[in-house]
């Protein structure tokens, strides 16, 4: 292993030690209650991951979150990929699309919640509706920019139209569709969380904030701790896997853990 | 042993015999006009009238910008012209079809398949098996000089290799008739050569009817049965020039050929021609 790969894979982690010595010293100069020392946080999450209850509240939080995102997958890459190829269906979405953009996706969750009650359908829902965009627009971006030449190749060769989508424009697109996905994967863990702040019934979110009524401030920010770790570990985990489905795309800078 | 073995599925036409020449593509009366981004129209190519016999090379030259790329892609039937008409074996086309094998300028090779992937492609989708077209697969990426690098992925090949590829992935389904826009174009003058023999083997073997876009009146002269020389802005055709030169050719002979040398001056002559006619119209 060269000294320069080392220090890559190095590095992410110093950056977190510096984050918590950082973290550590502010909190020993304010010296208030309602935030702890990184080491008074860190202590705090053996009992957080030991307790049967929370870890499930976790799992579900995680269960949610894979669920939402997958399900977005399933819809807006088909939706991004045919905006792209086709100017018509371009024209219909899009002002649909600028309206809810802009919407924060967990403002919605109140409204959501008197429809479909406080529970998963809901939460998964927002976390849908979190995420889409972007995917949704990646794989627009992606599928627009495929080179005209290569549909051609393919009909020549007897490719039918859906399946120079399939076959061509959705190959194509991966490496752009993946970037949304990443995206789309932090965005919905930030609207887990968010969702679960408005709908304190389980989940991590809600052991975050119910520390918080409760001024059990090392929780909390062993919960940020944890929350924060998920999304590094799963970004990372998605990272390999992108790298692993489009090694063939042109080489990007390797950034172990990035934030997207 | 050949290396394009010919398709079973494909017959020639009881009619089409070589005792007389069938029309393979018959281009009648066409135009085509782009509309620009300053909502302006540009003809590209006008009233271009073309036929091209079954088994015939015919090679466009002309200079950059004269349309020899929309004409093929017409003949492709990538792009409807905006007038007149095309046909291919007597059928007016209307869209591409496995009969025409395009090569195009930019390769536009599948970046996410590796050699072996891109020259299968066509194979495998006119459902040859695996393992055969594999096979076949191999024997043409032999041919265009590229064994060893059957596993490489676009990315990692030079220009002069994607541009083999693109041959090889276009030759490797049986087109009868092969649409080359400019492919021996990035290649050193020894590969050049080897493919220009290649391709000229195959054509003789399989009769194919090959148009073929070149800005080399040398390598036009050596393939071809005929060259057509264009004008530019609008595309006109200018000549067709017919190169009566015995077949099988052989370069190092062709090239102390005074008839040889005659067709390639006469044609450097119009080509000057075509340019200084847009100077001083
Ligand atoms: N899609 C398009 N939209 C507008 N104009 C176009 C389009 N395609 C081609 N043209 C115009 O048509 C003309 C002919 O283009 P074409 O690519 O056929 O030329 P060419 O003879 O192949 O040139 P080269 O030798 O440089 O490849 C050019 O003037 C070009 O600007
Ligand atoms: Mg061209």
């Amino acid at each position: 292993m060269s000294a320069s790969l080392i220090g890559r894979r190095l590095s992410p982690l110093l950056a977190c030690i510096g984050l918590l010595c950082i973290w550590q010293a502010a909190a020993l100069v304010l010296k208030t209650d309602s935030f702890p020392t990184a080491l008074e946080a860190i202590r705090a999450i053996p009992s957080i991951l030991g307790d049967h209850e929370a870890l499930l509240n976790i799992l579900d939080s995680l269960r949610r979150m894979v669920i939402g995102l997958v399900l977005a997958a399933l819809v807006s890459i088909p939706l991004g990929l045919m905006m792209g190829r086709s100017r018509a269906i371009a024209s219909f979405f899009n002002p649909l699309l600028m309206v809810v953009y802009p919407v924060p996706k967990a403002a919605l969750m109140p409204v959501i919640m008197l429809w479909l009650g406080v529970g998963d359908v809901s939460k998964t829902l927002v976390i849908f509706l979190g995420v889409s965009i972007p995917i949704i627009y990646h794989s627009f971006q992606g599928a627009k920019a495929v080179e005209e030449k290569m549909l051609w190749s393919g009909a020549a060769m007897g490719l039918s139209a859906p399946q120079r989508m399939f076959r061509i424009v959705l190959p194509a697109a991966l490496p752009e569709i993946l970037t949304g996905c990443r995206t789309g994967l932090v965005l919905a863990l930030i609207t887990m969380v968010t969702s679960e702040m408005i709908a304190r019934q389980n989940g991590a979110g809600n052991i975050l904030f119910n520390a918080l009524d409760m001024a059990q401030y090392e929780t909390v920010f062993a919960m940020i701790i944890i929350i924060g770790a998920m999304g590094i570990v799963l970004d990372a985990a998605f990272e390999k896997l992108r790298a692993r489905l489009v090694r063939w795309s042109e080489p990007d800078v390797d950034i172990p853990v990035s934030f997207s | 042993m050949s290396v394009v073995p010919l398709r079973p599925g494909v017959q020639t036409e009881p009619s089409s015999g070589h005792a007389q020449p069938v029309a393979m593509i018959e281009i009648d009366h066409v135009s085509q006009m782009f509309e620009t981004s300053g909502r302006r129209s540009h003809l590209a190519l006008s009233d271009i009238s073309l036929t091209i016999e079954d088994g015939a090379f015919v090679s466009i030259l002309g200079p950059s910008g004269c349309g020899k790329s929309t004409l093929l892609y017409i003949v492709g039937g990538f792009v409807t012209p905006t007038a007149g008409r095309a046909k291919v074996k007597g059928r007016a086309i209307t869209g591409p079809g496995p009969d025409r094998g395009p090569v195009f300028q930019e390769f536009a090779l599948f970046p996410w398949k590796n050699v072996l992937g891109n020259v299968m492609y066509g194979l495998r989708q006119q459902g040859v098996k695996r393992g055969e077209a594999e096979a076949q697969s191999r024997r043409l990426i032999e041919m265009v000089g590229l064994k060893g690098y059957e596993s490489f992925y676009p990315k990692e090949l030079s220009g002069g290799m994607k541009q083999r590829v693109a041959i090889a992935r276009t030759l490797a389904y049986h087109p009868e008739v092969l649409l080359m826009d400019e492919p021996f174009g990035a290649l050193d003058a020894h590969t050049r050569t080897r493919l220009q023999n290649d391709l000229l083997n195959i054509w003789e073997r399989d009769r194919k009817t090959v148009l073929f876009v070149t800005h080399s009146v040398d390598e036009a002269v050596f393939l071809s049965d005929k060259v057509v020389v264009m004008t530019r802005s609008p595309g006109r055709i200018k000549q067709i020039v017919d190169i009566d030169l015995p077949r099988p050719r052989r370069r190092a002979d062709l090239l102390l050929d005074p008839h040889y040398q005659k067709y390639v001056v006469d044609i450097e002559k119009l080509i000057d021609d075509v340019l200084e006619d847009e100077l001083h119209p």
